[in-house]
């Protein structure tokens, strides 16, 4: 089987995963206007999560719902009490604060679970490869595709068919207008931010079977979404979709290249990008 | 200066005179031109791996290897500064932030010249010579240190004029308002490099300095970490002045020293810290400083509020 065949279609299961861990950042750059640095540590939790329930004996297929649940409700009450202080504050301070927040969490995830790696199982259901033809897959991975595919028809339909999305949509144009017309921003930007740190638990929910769970991974996702955001473009829905696609297929086809070259590839690809289209490959001026 | 006398080990008063440097490089980007750059551990970790191949391969003197590291700091600067001053705000953070992660991988997937995952090891630390005449023994912790006093001093000295000078005054203006500098007539991009280029040059030195602390040049100093470390004593100090960054790497080298052996999750602590500097105390440690000074004084003199309230209108 064509080695380049393969690597794309491991590029591409690899990118609807960076899909889910990046789509919230950008969500919440759009209307919060929020640069999060504690993106990652929502991942780290939901991996973490993931583990945890799974190691305590339930199923897997409930830590899928749980564990963004869980995450989304926290990540609700940081909104609301921490960062809603700093948004009229200049980026810098977001910066700060958000890295504090990483730090804290990533801390005490290593307090409770100790700084060493884990490994999750995949549920029995999705072990093993699907064989079609000669193209050998592993199931697991296929899932994930899955998944990544479901999420961004769900968020694409809230966003362009719903009322609630057509808020998110105006909000990200400008927020004071949306809240001259009487909406209270103030709590759709609470329940974005709780969705969008929700997503990535739900990416490190998915993550956590293929590549086991770390304290330091949250730190090695956020680098990741942010090349994906800034590829797409910072705030739009599709570009995280585009850019987590590219992302992850230049990943996987560099790594039978020049596999040394791989990370770098992707943060050359985004200085690039940022100098010669700051707003992203779909993104609007 | 001398207080880290105070100090029980030579090795932790270097390094926090180092980080002291560092941290001033980062300020005059961050408190005097308003470029936040979370790219200063490319030249801190390419300063190391200079000084490290440079006494390794030529063994060459004390100050060779210190030029070379700040030769190398600054040059990298021109490189990252060039590209990334033509963007601003979020885009020059995240800009800069790529070009870490690309030394970063660029540093690993290079290992013949790095030594990859393990670094350079082994860097003898030369003594300081003048024409080939033995000047200044570095053997000791101790004596090592006051070397680096003596070049922590020049350094401070010459960032202080840097920052008192006109180019100084006009990075200031550039960062209240750019729009206005620029339209004033200041070539507004060539002032931002010239700061990249020396705050990249003593970073350079910085980490030509840490790679003989040290003995190695590890994968590890030229980490995304290190730029985020690098950036939070910065902040932590407070961004008004220089003496200010001296304070916040003293503020983070000791307490880290300290902390990390009574417990090891103390990054916990600074996770805390950096979110109450940002809700609480935006001028960094220097600021509570200035503002316990005040009130002290305003208490002996028992001045009356409005004398108070002046002067607070004059420091902001």
């Amino acid at each position: 089987m064509n080695v380049y065949l393969l690597q794309l279609v491991n590029g591409i299961g690899l990118g609807m995963l960076y899909f889910v861990l990046a789509v919230g950042l950008s969500i919440i750059f759009g209307l919060l206007r929020l640069v999060n640095f504690s993106h990652g540590t929502f991942f780290l939790l939901g991996a973490y999560g993931c583990f945890q329930l799974v190691s305590s004996g339930l199923d897997f297929w409930w830590t899928l719902l749980l564990g963004p649940l869980a995450v989304g409700v926290f990540a609700w009450l940081i909104e609301a009490f921490l960062f809603r202080k700093v948004y009229h504050l200049p980026h810098e301070l977001h910066i700060l604060i958000t890295v504090g927040l990483a730090l804290v969490l990533q801390e005490a995830v290593i307090m409770y679970w100790g700084p060493l790696g884990n490994n999750v199982a995949a549920p029995d259901l999705l072990q093993g490869v699907v064989m079609i033809g000669d193209f050998v897959y592993p199931k697991y991975r296929l899932f994930v595709i899955g998944v990544g595919a479901f999420m961004a028809v769900v968020l694409g339909l809230i966003l362009e068919g719903t009322r609630l999305g057509a808020i998110v949509r105006a909000g990200s144009e400008s927020a004071e207008m949306v809240s001259l017309l009487g909406l209270n921003i103030r709590s759709i930007f609470s329940m974005v931010f709780a969705v969008g740190a929700g997503t990535a638990a739900l990416a490190g929910v998915l993550a956590a079977p293929i590549r086991g769970v770390d304290p330091f991974m949250g730190v090695e996702a956020l680098g990741i979404a942010f090349v994906v955001v800034v590829v797409g473009g910072m705030g739009s829905f599709a570009g995280a979709l585009v850019g987590g696609l590219l992302v992850g297929i230049v990943q996987c086809m560099m790594s039978t290249v020049w596999p040394q070259g791989a990370n770098l590839m992707i943060y050359v690809a985004m200085a690039l990008v940022l100098l010669l289209r700051p707003n992203g490959l779909l993104g609007r001026s | 200066m001398a207080l880290p006398l105070a100090l029980s080990s030579g090795s932790l008063a270097t390094e926090l005179l180092i980080y002291a440097m560092a941290a001033m490089a980062c300020n005059l980007l961050l408190g005097y031109t308003g470029l936040m750059s979370f790219g200063q551990g490319i030249f801190f970790g390419l300063g190391s791996y200079a000084s490290g191949l440079l006494l390794l391969h030529l063994k060459v003197s004390m100050a060779l290897a210190l030029l070379g590291a700040t030769g190398i700091g600054a040059l990298a600067a021109v490189f990252v500064g060039w590209f990334a001053i033509r963007q601003r705000g979020v885009y020059f953070v995240m800009l800069t932030l790529a070009f870490a992660q690309m030394f970063y991988f660029l540093a690993y997937s290079m290992p013949d010249i790095t030594g990859g995952d393990n670094g350079l090891l082994d860097i003898a630390r030369p003594n300081v010579q003048f024409f080939g005449q033995e000047m200044f023994n570095t053997g000791s912790p101790w004596r090592y240190y006051a070397f680096v006093g003596v070049v922590f001093l020049a350094v401070f000295v010459v960032m202080q004029c840097v920052a008192e000078s006109k180019f100084g005054r006009t990075l200031l203006s550039i960062r209240d308002n750019e729009a206005r500098a620029s339209a004033v007539g200041y070539n507004v991009k060539s002032f931002k490099l010239l700061a990249f280029v020396i705050s990249g040059a003593v970073t350079g030195l910085a980490g030509g300095l840490h790679a003989m602390l040290t003995g190695i040049a590890p994968l590890s100093s030229i980490e995304y970490h290190v730029s985020e470390t690098i950036l939070l004593m910065t902040i932590i100090g407070g961004t008004g002045n220089l003496f200010a960054s001296v304070i916040g790497a003293a503020a983070y080298v000791v307490t880290a020293d300290w902390l990390a052996s009574v417990w090891p999750r103390w990054m916990l602590l600074l996770g805390l810290l950096l979110i109450a500097v940002t809700l609480y105390m935006q001028k960094g440690l220097w600021g509570v400083l200035e503002r316990a000074a005040l009130a002290l004084r305003s208490r002996r003199a028992a001045a009356p509020a409005a004398a108070v309230e002046a002067g607070q209108g004059e420091q902001a």
